[in-house]
């Protein structure tokens, strides 16, 4: 679909395929460092980051570790607390849905960054100015330039940034979301803008079970199963290969139980895990029933 | 500071032209002579279409764009980066005395410059070559270079460089295989494959293992970070195909790196240098239990009943290698190398080490050879060449075209000092040699000795050729040509290197480079070149050529990508193009019409474009005006699908499957013997006992016939481990390409992973393990020094699980050396270059391959003076005062940010204030 038809263009951020590669983030500084736009004035060489790659180490053992990335653009949010906190259209969102800053009629409102729930607006002291991602519809609007999509979009290796018409059904975009868990920034309403955040991590409960430990084997297939206590939701599994088990995405800041079960073996159960943080639960070393 | 006044975008004033650089192909926008933005290169619906893999029940195929990694989003800020070389300079208090003598050498790397003109640098540099050559003869001058500092067959090393140096006749000085060199020095005792330099074959094994592989073991590799080499990001995705259809990733290595805390289902890290001991122990639970494979063995493997007496135990060591002995040393869970043993038996397994397979940290270690030698026998030993069992890494062996010639860098046909691109070939009359790894110990000491000859595909027998220097008959090098990089961040014991350039044996140093890095302070005369933008040149995106020590390289890439690099914008400032000043001098020494052949640089680019198979599809005209051409994977209508017009077909050659199935070898560059389904080893069989070796050298103390663990003479066990109990594990780097980007392109500093800007200054960024960190006193962000006997480095600390409290995490290769007090031993660097720590010394008598991951290190919490001494500043200075000389006139975008003021400084700091407050 052409660029200039969308109803409302807007990006899936599918988290779970992002690598931290930095791509979209230098694309984006390549963008809009030093040059000005009629949608934005230069971002400054150092200290903005419009399109911010928020990261965090999950786990709390060198056995299980993983990383989290979240790229964190603006939202363009459906409904924008920097167009409320705004005066005289200094910020405005468009009947697209993309929300851009004046450069003109913005400056001195510091109150536009202030307002930002996910700190995604900055503000500009030198130019007395508040910036941000303009979903570079500067670029979407104009038939002279060549390109299709976002600058991060067009940079990303992965699919983990998705452009398209978040009105159009049959778009690649609304495939995408519909196929994956939606899941809103800290701060930001259930009802996403133009920007959608898909599979951002929940907590995960890992760790391995053993035979008795002088044996030096790791036990394959022991059933595992944890139960929160609570809510009572409740998963199981066996363990892998390699006598790992990993319960991938549960809610956060919940106690969990986890019962660890194998044929011949004393069943063993763990109380009080604690979903605050990514968890590895530790070795199990089964004992003779 | 003046006041910041930006350009305006406007698209439809810009042209597009494009280019290649070692982050891929881009496509550059320009608006009035000046960079406006770097994008990939998206294909149009004139490109070829796509391959489609078919594997369990869907299909693949590549997004339609090149995937350029994060580097080359920098290239604007690099070109316009505040420490280019604007004009030439000469040092200060360098004296032109008649003898050379007297010249202030000791100064070097303190003096500052004085701005001269192209003619006053160039008489100069001709007159002291012409002296020195009067003095001591053509081998008294030396001249090196780095690897891809730029890229293009015409500019390329092997080939300008190689032109007017062969030319002029210089001592020339040999690389090392300082990527691979545990698989260089090692695995050709193996399985041959000198000529691939030890590494394994490419070829179809994407779709093989996409198709096949239930597990995918990568050993001391991290694919999303060294993107096959040249080939950017473009088997990032491939990785997650198979990852998503649910193949199971094995990630070895001490630091658990970035495509692992992504992918890996299982991750291991040993302690440095244990790699060989876990492999061992491997083999045993294989041979105890009987998992591998006897048919395969008996019929291509040589002395295989002698391996397994020395893994159980009977051989003259008397020691069983289990799993037991090898948590030991590794300190891995007996039992998770158990389990990593029987999957890899049970099910069908690929395992690569490093990049492109044949490479990784692992092999840089005083142990390399072994572990690397061990890991191709045990890939033998479970079948090597059968379908979804392979010795591979993950980010090569794309589909692609075998049947298109176009060359690659390292291709003795792609040169313009060679046939056929060449009329007039030039031959280097001086035969004397110098070995990169140990430049400043010959000078230093005026003699040394080695074996080998640096790249030894050539064969065997290569490894065990004796060089002396000064050779029988030549005088010793007194000038020192230096072309492109700096090798303070990636030769090993930098310090060495600042020593060497202060010795009055250096009578005249010349620095030709783009940027003013750590190295080109050494210099007497600077030359500036203007970066690969600023010039023509043509090349293949990650190719590096059929005749290349990784031939068909380029199936790292979805695309087959050749690309007219056009000259995007006029030279800056009053640099030129490296052919300019080679053509120059050239000139002044009187063979210029001979070193030119009457070409400028687009007909010397035209030449390549003319000797390929290019002209069959493509005029010279349409390739200029387009920019680029990707070859299809196949030239025949009926290999495309009917409905989706993809390729479906092509002529696929799997790697090694020949082997596996007794085929006649139908692979790319094979030798004779293997058509007689021999390998490159002297029994042409997998020698588990090396005959080779055996033959030429028995007395390696590095290399044992049968590979095996042994202690490093730096690790866990040496008589350093005392006062420096960590070991120091320096990968090659996510967020530069040796040194060429993260000194020049600022933006880099700002990923929170790469550096911390702290008072204006960018430290690197070190990880240690959460235990360590709390008994040292050292919070997430601190500033941290890491030191043993031979430097010290200041960090900032990244507290992390990544890995085990034996490891500590610090990148090599840093584009930075930024000593507080400049070329002096005992000074701290502000910069990150880590391999002041890491150890000069070989890996043996007969191996003289680098070692850096046999380095012993301890750590403390440091609070660093922000002020004293000389620091980030004296780059600064040198920007400032050509500033001060200059009546500029041409325009850049980057006008307001060649000096650091006051805006600047400050938003630096309120950057370091937002990265402190970070926690874990």
């Amino acid at each position: 679909m052409l660029k200039t038809k969308m109803k409302r263009p807007g990006i899936a951020i599918n988290t779970k395929r992002c690598m931290a590669c930095y791509a979209c983030f230098m694309a984006c500084k390549d963008e809009h460092c030093g040059w000005d736009t009629p949608l934005s004035k230069a971002q400054p060489e150092l200290g903005q980051y419009w399109m911010n790659i928020v990261e965090w180490e999950r786990g709390d053992n060198e056995r299980r570790i993983k990383t989290a990335s979240v790229p964190t653009p603006c939202a363009h949010c459906a409904d924008p607390a920097c167009v409320k906190a705004a005066k005289n259209g200094g910020a405005y969102k468009r009947p697209d849905g993309i929300v851009i800053i004046d450069p003109e009629k913005a400056v001195g409102q510091k109150e536009i960054a202030d307002a930002c729930p996910i700190h995604a607006v900055y503000w500009n002291a030198e130019l007395n100015l508040p910036q941000k991602c303009t979903l570079c519809a500067e670029l979407l609007d104009d038939p002279d330039y060549p390109g299709f999509e976002p600058r991060c979009v067009e940079a990303c290796p992965n699919q983990a940034l998705v452009f398209g018409d978040l009105d159009d059904p049959e778009s690649n975009v609304s495939k995408l979301i519909a196929a994956n868990k939606v899941t809103p920034l800290e701060g930001l309403p259930e009802k996403p803008g133009n920007v959608v955040h898909l599979n951002i991590p929940g907590a995960f409960l890992a760790g391995t079970v053993a035979y008795p430990q002088e044996l030096e084997e790791v036990c394959i297939g022991a059933k595992v199963t944890v139960t929160c206590e609570e809510t009572g939701e409740s998963r199981s599994m066996e363990t892998n290969w390699a006598g790992d088990y990993e319960f991938e995405d549960l809610p956060k800041g919940m106690t969990w139980t986890v019962d660890i079960a194998y044929d011949g073996f004393k069943p063993v159960r763990y109380t009080g895990e604690r979903t605050d943080r990514d968890h590895y639960v530790g070795i199990t070393y089964l004992e003779k029933a | 500071m003046a006041e910041r006044i930006n350009p305006v975008s406007d698209n439809s004033k810009q042209r597009i032209a494009h280019g290649v650089c070692v982050a891929g192909p881009m496509t550059v926008h320009t608006q009035d002579g000046v960079i406006r933005r770097v994008r990939p290169i998206v294909l149009t619906d004139d490109d070829t279409p796509g391959w489609v893999i078919k594997a369990r029940g869907k299909e693949y195929t590549p997004q339609r764009k090149f995937t350029m990694s994060l580097l080359g989003y920098c290239e604007k800020d690099r070109t316009y980066a505040y420490d280019r070389l604007k004009y030439p300079m000469i040092r200060e208090d360098f004296v032109e005395t008649p003898d050379g003598k007297n010249r202030n050498t000791e100064n070097r790397g303190k003096s500052g410059y004085r701005r001269a003109s192209w003619d006053e640098a160039l008489s100069l540099v001709t007159r002291e070559i012409k002296r020195l050559h009067k003095t001591y003869g053509r081998e008294t001058i030396t001249a090196c270079t780095s690897s891809h500092h730029s890229w293009g067959l015409v500019g390329y090393k092997i080939s300008l460089f190689n032109r007017f140096f062969s030319m002029m006749g210089y001592t020339r000085i040999a690389d090392n295989p300082d990527s691979w060199e545990g698989f260089h020095w090692g695995t050709p005792h193996t399985f041959g494959y000198y000529w691939r330099l030890g590494g394994p074959e490419p070829y179809d094994m994407l779709e093989m293992a996409m198709q096949n592989a239930d597990t995918i073991i990568c050993w001391s590799s991290d694919p999303d970070t060294s993107r096959g080499g040249y080939s950017a990001q473009e088997s990032a995705l491939w990785r997650w195909w198979m990852k998503e259809m649910g193949i199971q990733f094995i990630y070895v290595d001490p630091f658990n790196n970035y495509t692992s805390v992504k992918h890996a289902d299982k991750w291991i890290g040993p302690r440095m240098g244990t790699d060989a001991a876990i492999l061992e122990s491997i083999a045993y639970v294989w041979l105890t239990e009987d998992t591998y494979d006897h048919e395969y063995i008996r019929q291509h493997g040589h002395r295989f009943r002698e391996f397994a007496d020395h893994i159980l135990g009977r051989g003259p060591d008397g020691t069983p290698k289990t799993p037991k002995w090898a948590e030991e040393l590794s300190k891995v869970p007996a039992m998770d190398i158990k389990a990593i043993a029987r999957r890899w038996a049970q099910t069908p397994t690929t395992v690569g080490s490093g990049m492109r397979g044949g490479f990784g940290g692992a092999c840089r270690h005083s142990n390399g050879t072994e572990y690397a030698r061990l890991l191709v026998l045990l890939s033998a030993m479970q079948g090597m060449g059968k379908p979804g069992r392979a010795f591979w890494g993950p980010g090569c062996g794309a589909p692609m075209n075998y049947n298109f010639w176009f060359g690659g860098y390292s291709d003795p046909l792609a040169s313009i000092a060679k046939a056929p691109v060449a009329d007039d070939v030039p031959m280097n009359p001086v035969e004397q040699v110098l070995y990169r790894p140990n430049l400043p110990d010959a000078i230093l000491d005026g003699h040394y000795e080695w074996y080998g000859e640096g790249f030894c595909g050539g064969g065997i027998d290569l490894e065990f050729t004796r060089h002396v220097y000064p050779a029988p008959g030549y005088n010793k090098v007194h000038c020192f040509w230096r072309y492109g990089g700096s090798f303070f961040g990636t030769m090993l014991d930098t310090n060495k290197w600042a020593a060497m350039y202060k010795s009055p044996e250096l009578e005249f140093v010349i620095n030709q480079d783009i940027f003013f890095t750590p190295e080109t302070r050494y210099a007497d005369v600077i030359l500036p070149a203007c970066s690969n933008l600023e010039r023509t040149d043509i090349g293949e995106v990650g190719s590096s050529g059929l005749g290349g020590y990784c031939s068909h390289s380029e199936s790292g890439n979805s695309w087959q990508m050749i690309v007219y690099q056009d000259k995007c914008i006029e030279p800056l400032w009053d640099s030129r193009s490296d052919f300019w000043i080679f053509s120059q001098v050239a000139a002044r020494l009187g063979w210029g019409e001979r070193f030119t052949e009457g070409r400028d640089e687009e007909a010397w680019a035209k030449r390549f474009w003319q000797f390929s198979d290019l002209p069959k599809v493509m005029s010279w005209e349409d390739f200029k005006k387009k920019g680029y051409y990707v070859i299809p994977v196949s030239f025949k209508e009926e290999d495309k699908d009917p409905e989706t017009g993809l390729y479906r077909n092509w002529d696929r050659r799997p790697g090694f499957n020949w082997f596996a199935e007794n085929r006649a070898c139908d692979t790319m560059n094979h030798k004779v013997f293997q058509e007689e389904h021999l390998l490159g080893t002297f029994s042409g069989k997998f020698e588990f006992v090396s005959e080779s070796l055996t033959y030429w050298a028995p007395d390696d103390e590095a290399r044992r016939p049968i590979p095996q663990y042994q202690d490093s003479w730096e690790g866990h066990k040496s008589l350093t481990a005392d006062k420096f109990p960590y070991g120091l594990i320096s990968p090659h780097p996510r967020f530069d390409y040796h040194t060429h980007y993260n000194q020049h392109a600022k933006w880099l500093w700002e990923v929170p992973k790469n550096r911390v800007l702290i008072n204006g200054n960018p430290y690197l960024v070190c990880h240690i393990n959460k235990h360590v960190a709390d008994q040292k006193g050292i919070k997430d962000g601190d500033v941290v020094r890491l030191f043993n006997d031979r430097g010290s480095v200041l960090c900032v600390a990244r507290v992390t699980y990544r890995l085990w409290p034996e490891t500590i995490h610090a990148y090599t290769s840093s584009g930075i050396y930024n000593p507080i007090r400049y070329g002096e031993r005992d000074s701290w660097d502000k910069g990150g270059s880590i391999n002041l720590l890491t150890p000069g010394r070989l890996i043996g008598d007969y191996v003289p391959a680098m070692a850096p991951y046999s380095c012993n290190i301890d750590v403390e919490k440091a609070e660093p003076d922000p002020n004293f001494g000389q620091g980030w500043e004296h780059i600064l200075d040198e920007v400032d005062k050509q500033q001060l000389e200059t009546q500029r006139p041409i325009r850049t975008s980057a006008d307001a940010d060649l000096v650091f003021g006051e805006q600047e400084t400050l938003i630096l700091n309120l950057l370091a204030q937002r990265q402190a407050q970070e926690v874990l």
